[in-house]
């Protein structure tokens, strides 16, 4: 089927193919788009033609991020399934921003959270990626492209993944609004909540402000990230009623030091714990009984569950009177400055094929949403599909990616449906513009 | 004399052991007991079930986690430990080597040692977390690529000399030069003096060497994290993997270690033994 | 001829070790250092606003107090576990091979990486770890010990199990120089084994207690990463504050607080090293 779309060998051995060479380019977008087709019927993806992998087979992409994001077992899938060599490096994301700012030529593929695109944009290290060649635009979430989601708006408290992800054909600077160009594409995302122990807290959580209750004191937990920790506990400070924030994503230094002292106030009563910097560290807290209620990631919840202790992430949607909500974050995958020719090709199949499916059904079963979920759709069963996206009651033993159950039957995944958490959240993960003060301040709450 | 008539007259030598001795070997089994507790709660726990968490209780047995190692399914503990231990090995060696001859150079006081001394001192309190950036910004700027062998090499290696040259000096300061005068009124060449005379007498020292060059390059964290280039370290994938696992597969890999370890040093030793016997049969046989 | 620039030769290895992998990249910090910050883009710029938010700040105070703190009290238990480790190893076993043998028994621990061995005091220390079981099943605790482990004390005992071993090696390499014959002659003049122990043993060792006192203080003080996890975020570092800068790309700062440690420790090396003039007691040779 795909030999059809290959043009005869004279042409391809022709030296003079470049990207801008148009006919080539219609293969490519033939390649892709057959790809897709057969992703989306569930057939493997063998039918490249021959001129890509003869092309490319010889280039190695190297996609640097977090182990959460750029996971070895998709990058393996994808090298198999498209003829050329996917290395990845897992680093932590400190580690990994400050690579790509200092090192940008070490690095082809960069995984970067929302607000890291803002950076990356600043210091000119990515290149603008034509939402034209990637096959799956249309399939990403309106979250993303268009900023609104089941006829909300989604909050613009942080940085949310809309504000960054449009620039222009040099990608000088993020413009707000659709445009063609794009910074990054979004790969995994996902709301944030509290896990807790239901077996010790004894009742259902569904408001941030049990994370301070003093029933809970000596037995909870934040996390010890301070741009991500001070939106956690401004969370739960707005939802104990102390004050109303601005914007919780860009706080004034009157708001981060109201948050701060209550923190340090809690810490002197002995109320954390431990604060945990990383997901290990987390799920070892809760599955060790030392702690019972902490901020927390949802793929966490489902390691905690997966050793057979039971664990919870609250759901918390947005109430009424506006509080609540979750905590939003998106990791993204961006195109270095430097990639030109084949690379860049090779790079562009790359993103297209994240988006053909495989990527997404395995991360969903991690508790990661796809920014695509028709084609992750079809790569799951019906019954996950359901219960993972659709929040409705599981079907049939949900397994986790290491085969471990983690749901029985009937049971509902925490928080229901991605409609359900995506148009209620409250905040994205970000960089404030107090931010030197307010890392100053954390480490002022965490040396008291 | 027959072997049996060595140890008779062993026996009969031997000097009764004073109380300290008792005391001193307890304290030193308590230390031993004090640094490897957590590692045998590692071990124990990496014979858990497919459930298995990393702490107590134990959740099933099986060895399960050193298939999981072994498939390298959470982390590529393989490919990261075929980097890290040929490069702390040539660590290990590079610091001998130039610990030992900065040592030798040291001795005369030469123009600018003094500065070089100094920067010895900055290199070991340097924090190795900026340190890393810089050398991995700077090796950006002139547009070498990073890898384990050339940047991470180097940044290992500012980390583990101060160590070596440091223990040079001690070495050396209570190194009698009156051996080499020996040596060379003797009639040895410099180059012999050197391999016959100081080298070992300093042995002990580049053992230590040695060793603190090959656990400090090992275990380093701060300065390898960004000059690594696009392969991590044992150390580096260990903890990227925290970010995303939880997996008992992380004991795992410490037992097989300490396993592996015992049974080089057990195999060293053992073979040293006998090789001092062989030589000491030898010599009575004559 | 070639004697003269023999000792130049010696060093050169090593200092350009240190030019590319040191002074290179730390003239790029310091050079960051004056830079501004501006949100997300850094502004070359020739200002002193880091170093006087640094230093100005009482969070910088409050953290090298910290650390201070740590660093003493690791020292002083370091020393002693070290110092009597070392006087067992060199003066109560006999057999050299076993003397080795115990001393690699010490090492294998630290082939396994500290990442590892971080994580493993959880089950160790926990509220169901090793320690609190045994407590309780002794009956000496009706509930568990939480101080055990996100405190002050799991910093300290997680530095000590770490840096022990390099005070010991030091003072082993100090202490076996020790000339025997000077213990008989203590003994003729009447000395009782305090007596030796203090006005023999002790002197001599000094070179090797002030080696291994640089070794500790500095690794205490330039640690991020053992206050992170022991403490369980409880205490920051002073190096931790300098991650969580580098985090959000605040590098400027980040390299000016860098600066200022790095001025800090090396007053306190050169401190230590004048203390027991480890280079005079080397250059004296001739």
């Amino acid at each position: 089927m795909p030999k059809d779309d290959v043009k005869p060998e004279s042409a391809v051995n022709d030296k003079a193919t470049t990207p801008t060479d148009p006919s080539r380019r219609a293969v490519i977008k033939g390649a892709a788009a057959v790809a897709t087709g057969a992703a989306l019927a569930g057939v493997p993806l063998t039918g490249f033609p021959q001129i890509m992998k003869r092309e490319i087979k010889d280039i190695t992409l190297r996609h640097v991020g977090v182990s959460y994001a750029v996971q070895r077992a998709i990058g393996e899938q994808a090298s198999k399934d498209l003829g050329f060599k996917i290395e990845m490096q897992n680093l932590d994301t400190s580690a990994s921003i400050t690579r790509f700012v200092t090192q940008p030529n070490s690095v082809d593929i960069a995984d970067m959270e929302g607000w890291q695109v803002k950076v990356a944009m600043a210091r000119k290290i990515i290149q603008a990626i034509d939402s034209k060649k990637i096959k799956e635009f249309d399939g990403i979430l309106p979250i993303f492209t268009t900023g609104s989601y089941e006829g909300r708006k989604v909050s613009r408290q942080g940085i949310s993944p809309y504000e960054v992800m449009y620039t222009d054909a040099g990608a000088t600077k993020i413009i707000e609004g659709q445009r063609q160009h794009l910074t990054f594409l979004p790969q995994v995302f996902n709301a944030d909540s509290i896990g807790y122990r239901p077996d010790k807290v004894g009742r259902e959580v569904t408001e941030w402000k049990d994370l301070i209750d003093p029933k809970f004191k000596g037995r909870a937990a934040i996390l010890d990230i301070p741009n991500i920790g001070i939106m956690d506990a401004a969370q739960a400070l707005e939802s104990r009623g102390d004050l109303v924030y601005g914007n919780k994503g860009n706080m004034t230094r009157k708001e981060i030091d109201i948050t701060i002292e209550a923190l340090i106030d809690l810490k002197k009563k002995g109320h954390f714990r431990a604060s945990w910097s990383t997901f290990e560290q987390s799920v070892e807290l809760m599955a060790s009984g030392e702690v019972f209620i902490q901020s927390m990631w949802s793929p966490a919840v489902t390691a905690v569950l997966e050793k057979g202790i039971p664990c919870v992430y609250a759901p918390v949607g947005i109430k009424p009177n506006g509080k609540e909500g979750y905590r939003g974050w998106c990791n993204g995958m961006g195109l270095m400055k430097h990639l030109t020719g084949k690379k860049l090709d090779a790079a562009y199949e790359y993103l297209n094929w994240y988006y053909s499916g495989w990527q997404g059904a395995y991360v969903a079963r991690h508790g990661y949403y796809s920014p695509v979920p028709r084609t992750a759709k079809a790569h799951m069963t019906p019954s996950e599909f359901d219960y993972w996206y659709m929040g409705k009651p599981a079907a049939e033993v949900i397994k986790s990616s290491h085969s471990q159950p983690i749901g029985q039957v009937g049971t509902v995944r925490d928080g229901g449906s991605l409609a359900q958490r995506f148009s209620n959240i409250a905040c994205w993960n970000t960089v404030m513009d107090e931010n030197q003060y307010m890392v100053q301040r954390w480490n002022e709450f965490k040396a008291a | 004399m027959t072997r049996a008539m060595v140890r008779a007259q062993r026996r009969r030598d031997a000097v009764p052991r004073p109380w300290t001795f008792y005391a001193l070997a307890a304290f030193f089994t308590a230390y031993v007991l004090f640094l490897y507790g957590p590692m045998l709660c590692m071990y124990v726990l990496s014979f858990q079930g497919p459930q298995g968490a990393l702490s107590f209780p134990m959740r099933g047995l099986s060895l399960y986690w050193f298939e999981q190692l072994w498939a390298g399914t959470t982390g590529d503990i393989g490919g990261a430990i075929r980097r890290s231990i040929p490069l702390a090995l040539i660590v290990m060696v590079i610091t001998v080597v130039f610990s030992v001859a900065a040592g030798l150079g040291f001795r005369r006081n030469v123009k600018g040692s003094s500065a070089i001394f100094y920067a010895v001192i900055i290199s070991l309190t340097a924090p190795g977390y900026i340190l890393g950036i810089g050398i991995g910004l700077m090796f950006n700027l002139f547009g070498w690529p990073t890898n384990w062998f050339s940047s991470a090499l180097g940044a290992q290696l500012s980390w583990t000399l101060p160590f070596g040259v440091l223990i040079t000096f001690a070495v050396f300061g209570r190194f009698n030069a009156a051996y080499e005068e020996a040596a060379k009124d003797l009639g040895a060449t410099p180059a012999q003096t050197l391999r016959l005379v100081v080298l070992p007498i300093l042995l002990p020292g580049i053992i230590a060497i040695a060793l603190f060059g090959f656990t400090l390059s090992y275990d380093e964290f701060a300065r390898t994290l960004q000059t690594t280039g696009s392969s991590n370290t044992v150390p580096i994938e260990i903890w990227s993997m925290t970010q995303n696992v939880t997996s008992p597969s992380i004991y795992a890999l410490g037992t097989v270690t300490t396993g592996l370890s015992f049974l080089i040093i057990g195999t060293a030793l053992g073979a040293i033994t006998l090789i001092q016997r062989r030589r000491s049969a030898i010599g009575r046989s004559h | 001829m070639l004697t003269r620039y023999r000792p130049y030769l010696q060093l050169t290895p090593l200092l350009l070790v240190l030019l590319l992998f040191v002074a290179a990249p730390l003239f790029f910090v310091v050079i960051v250092s004056f830079f501004r910050t501006d949100g997300f883009d850094i502004q070359p710029a020739f200002s002193f606003e880091n170093y006087a938010s640094v230093l100005s700040s009482r969070l910088t105070l409050q953290l090298y107090w910290q650390m201070v703190e740590y660093a003493a009290l690791t020292w002083a238990i370091t020393l002693f576990i070290g110092f009597f480790v070392a006087y067992f190893l060199v003066f109560h076993v006999r057999n050299r091979t076993v003397a080795i043998g115990l001393f690699l028994v010490c090492t294998v621990p630290f082939w396994t990486s500290n990442v590892i061995r971080m994580i493993s005091w959880l089950p160790m220390l926990g509220q169901h770890g090793v320690i609190n079981s045994a407590l309780m099943a002794v009956g000496l605790v009706d509930e568990p010990l939480r101080f055990l482990l996100f405190s002050d004390f799991a910093v300290v005992l997680a530095y000590v199990h770490l840096f022990t071993i390099f005070m010991i090696v030091p003072i082993f390499n100090a202490m076996s120089r020790i000339d025997r014959s000077l213990f008989e002659a203590a003994l003729d003049a009447g000395a009782g084994r305090l007596k030796t122990l203090l006005l023999v043993v002790l002197p001599l060792t000094k070179s090797g207690i002030a080696l291994g006192s640089i070794f500790v203080v500095t690794l205490v003080m330039g640690d991020f990463y053992v206050v992170k996890v022991m403490s369980g975020g409880g205490s920051a570092s002073v190096v931790s504050a300098m991650y969580d800068d580098v985090s959000t790309l605040l590098f400027p700062h980040a390299a000016a607080s860098a600066v200022l440690l790095m001025i800090v420790l090396t007053v306190l090396v050169a401190l230590f090293t004048r203390f027991i003039d480890v280079r005079q007691e080397l250059v004296s040779q001739k």
